[in-house]
């Protein structure tokens, strides 16, 4: 990429319909027509993607030839003239129109994605397709709704294969293909699997955006309505420190459809299957009021003025040095913010974060422009991240990086995971000596561009010593190439409240044991686990039962919830504003999507509330 | 409105050489809900000025029962083809009008009634007659005089030649509108993105 920018591009100019159009060599018709305003019918191309060239819609003609050309594969000739809508190129997209329509069932009453959504329709409504000349098929296609997510629709499909190029460009896992010849081409998922049973698959959903029509379509969404009939919300996922932009679809006060944000720096439009779906397509026991245990052990509802009460009685009672507060790594800025204002008046506030991560975040290092690090590396090595299963958007940046562009992998001291497969050194359990470290040597031989991503597991005596080799091994290196470090939490705002001063806590037994408490406020926030999982931790959940008031402030109903005292409703993603700062360190902005659930609050109103 | 328009038949029969020969209509209803038809009557109190340009000959919608089919200007069809009897109308009905008009998806596409096409006809049968939680006699019609279904619901123009096309399910009826206004004025229809819809 970097050496493309080098080379000066040269300026061509031609003409479209008469106009006088200036584009770049290399640049296809379709791309300078459209940079000029000139708007030609396509079906099967997407920015972003490889030309396909597959729909036959955006033929145009070039004067002085006899044959009609695909403009989106096309690359822009200097001088040439072409015309984008002569009467034989409509009569020709008509029928091609016609041909798709005849092909499967693409009959318009059946089907929940019209009126704005397809593509198909659209193009066939702006060019007057009333009815056809040809004979419906009618073929008898399956539907394959084992996917937890989305299902896929043969019959609507038009073999467009933008699910497949985003499926391999994209996501870079190379799930769908298209098999069969002619009129038997179908579109795959692995080899002739279903979506439920496919190995490959990681459900992140950037087929179904891609999708013209509605053969591949997101099971939630189905019959909400079209998108083209919702609000559009841009907000950011806090589900992981990457970050992704979100733009959600809106409709009477529900999510239709939860997209990337095209516009967003860090995702560019790409998401993973828990920005897209776990935040709203799983089922969650939401809290919308206050509760109070009674005294048969029981959670009742009550009032915030009877729990506010409450809690205030719980902290009379107690000795500053009696109360702590616990805080998931997930809330805003600003709640941290409000958090350190009342830090005064609490013995000890931390942040609880997932096994080794507390070392990561306590050296807060934001790692800049690490995505666009990824994608120009030439060579990426992983040590004790997971970036698969925590962090989808990072790993389909280091397959895409990986399979497309052609730079090495090597896989350090991490658990299995899908990258395996594309990586030149995979050694989950690293030995310190023998031949790997050779093999290791000889890979990096000569990168140019080399990037270092470390997880949670680099902070291991073992991943600590994994790393100090490799930057050794650049040390040595006589190309003297620098080592791009990016680290890499799966908590996510860790990193900002590390540096705000909210400590994460490395064992939560000992940190909780150190001096007897009174009074445990946690913050559990919006956390999928309603905040279940620090009972994991070793002694927690008997240290839990010895403190006397225990306030959990969570979203969503856990093992945690039903061990507290008091029980307060917070507000979820799509509910909050504020900010979060992203492992590139981009300070990134939450939009209301929806309004406030029951009586949920924010995070900070809550402290607010309570404390001042 | 029987009456009415019986006596304007009348009048236009007495006195072709004053007034211009109102266009004559048939419209016929096969394999479809209805609701193009309903669509049509939505034209409400522009009906009113429809029929002082139209006659319509035959159609289920008017009380007129004739036993054969006139010769006719124009042929409004909704629905699709699904047995024997509604092809040999579709083709009388070709044989005798001027111009044949496809009302609504089923009679273009085939729309829900074309969705059997995916299965065998058996299939089909047997799941309506001899499956269905709701049959308790468990047969077939096989009584001669009931019309034999075909072995695929058709869209019109796989069986006759169609001149135009008013897609929708149904059609709107300012749609429906447009076209015979357009037609009577010796206009062909223009379509676009902005009065084109498919559901």
């Amino acid at each position: 990429m970097r050496s493309e920018t080098m080379i000066a591009t040269k300026k061509i100019s031609l003409t479209i319909n008469g106009k006088a159009c200036n584009g770049e060599l290399g640049q296809t018709i379709l791309e300078i027509a459209r940079a000029n305003g000139i708007y030609i019918p396509t079906l099967c191309y997407l920015d972003g993607l490889t030309a396909w060239g597959g729909c036959r819609m955006c033929i145009v003609e070039i004067e002085g030839s006899p044959k009609v050309v695909p403009s989106c594969a096309t690359p822009a000739v200097n001088g040439s003239k072409i015309i984008t809508n002569s009467p034989r190129l409509q009569d020709l997209r008509k029928a091609t129109l016609e041909l798709l329509f005849s092909e499967r069932n693409h009959i318009c009453p059946m089907c929940p994605y019209n009126k704005g959504d397809c593509g198909l329709q659209h193009q066939g409504y702006l060019h007057g397709i009333t009815g056809i000349r040809y004979q419906y098929l009618y073929p008898a296609l399956p539907v394959d709704l084992t996917g937890r997510y989305f299902g896929l629709d043969h019959n609507r499909c038009i073999l467009c294969t933008r699910c497949v190029r985003t499926c391999d460009e994209i996501e870079g896992v190379h799930t769908l293909d298209v098999a069969n010849r002619g009129i038997k081409n179908l579109i795959i998922v692995d080899m002739l699997k279903k979506f439920g049973a496919s190995e490959t698959c990681t459900s992140c959903g950037a087929c179904v955006a891609s999708c013209p029509t509605g053969a591949l379509f997101d099971k939630a969404a189905a019959f909400r309505g079209p998108l083209a009939s919702c609000q559009q919300v841009l907000t950011t996922c806090t589900e992981c420190p990457v970050g992704c932009g979100l733009k959600v679809f809106v409709k009477e006060d529900r999510i239709v459809s939860v997209w990337g944000d095209p516009d967003s720096p860090v995702n560019r439009g790409h998401l993973c299957v828990k920005g897209r779906y776990e935040t709203w397509a799983e089922p969650r026991e939401r809290i919308t009021q206050p509760m109070l245990r009674d005294k048969n052990g029981k959670l009742q509802p009550t009032t915030w003025d009877k729990a506010i009460a409450a809690i205030r009685k719980a902290a009379k009672d107690a000795q500053k040095a009696e109360m702590a507060m616990l805080v998931a790594p997930r809330v805003t800025n600003e709640t941290a913010q409000t958090i350190k204002k009342f830090a005064g008046k609490i013995d000890r506030i931390g942040m609880y974060v997932a096994a080794n991560e507390a070392a990561l975040c306590n050296k807060p290092s934001f790692s800049a422009d690490a995505l666009r690090n990824l994608e120009d590396a030439d060579a990426i090595i992983v040590v004790g991240a997971q970036p698969s299963r925590d962090n989808g958007v990072v790993a389909a940046r280091i397959r895409t990086t990986v399979r497309k562009r052609g730079a090495k992998l090597l896989i350090l001291h991490a658990h299995k995971s899908d990258l395996d497969k594309y990586a030149n050194v995979c050694a989950h359990a690293v030995s310190l000596e023998g031949k790997l470290w050779d093999r290791v040597a000889e890979v990096l031989e000569g990168a140019q561009r080399p990037v270092l991503v470390y997880g949670l597991d680099a902070t291991t005596p073992v991943g600590m010593t994994v790393m100090e080799r490799l930057i050794r091994i650049f040390e040595n290196n006589p190309g003297g190439q620098k080592l791009v470090h990016i680290g890499l939490p799966v908590s996510s705002n860790s990193l900002a409240l590390a540096g705000a001063g909210i400590g994460a806590i490395e064992n939560i037994g000992p940190w909780l044991d150190a001096k007897p408490l009174k009074l445990l406020h946690i913050i559990a926030s919006d956390a999928p686990d309603g905040g279940a999982r620090i009972l994991e931790e070793e002694r927690v959940p008997e240290l839990l039962e010895q403190i006397p008031c225990v306030v959990v402030q969570a979203s969503y109903r856990s093992a945690l919830t039903e061990k507290a005292a008091i029980v307060l409703p917070a507000t979820i993603w799509c509910e909050k504003s504020g900010t979060i700062t992203n492992f590139e360190g981009r300070k990134l902005s939450l939009r209301p999507v929806l309004p406030v659930s029951g009586e949920a609050r924010e995070d900070a109103a809550i402290l607010e509330n309570v404390f001042a | 409105m029987n009456k009415t328009r019986k006596t304007t038949k009348k009048s236009a029969s007495v006195s072709t050489a004053k007034a211009p020969a109102k266009v004559r209509v048939a419209t016929m209803w096969l394999s479809g809900c209805s609701g193009c038809h309903m669509s049509f009557l939505d034209l409400d109190e522009r009906l009113v000025d429809l029929f002082k340009l139209i006659d319509i000959l035959f159609s289920p919608i008017v009380d007129t029962k004739v036993k054969d089919m006139p010769q006719v200007d124009v042929g409004i069809v909704e629905g699709c083809v699904n047995n024997t009897d509604q092809e040999h109308e579709l083709k009388m009905l070709r044989d005798r009008c001027k111009i044949l008009i496809a009302l609504g998806d089923c009679a273009i596409t085939g729309n829900i009634p074309a969705l059997r096409n995916q299965f065998p006809l058996k299939d089909c049968l047997a799941r309506a007659y001899e499956q269905a939680e709701s049959n308790r006699i468990s047969c077939i019609p096989n009584d001669p005089v009931v019309p034999g279904l075909c072995p695929k619901a058709r869209p019109l123009q796989e069986v006759v030649k169609v001149d135009f096309s008013i897609p929708g399910c149904p059609p709107d009826a300012d749609v429906i509108w447009y076209v015979l206004t357009e037609l009577l004025a010796g206009r062909t229809p223009q379509w676009n993105e902005k009065n084109l819809r498919y559901d």
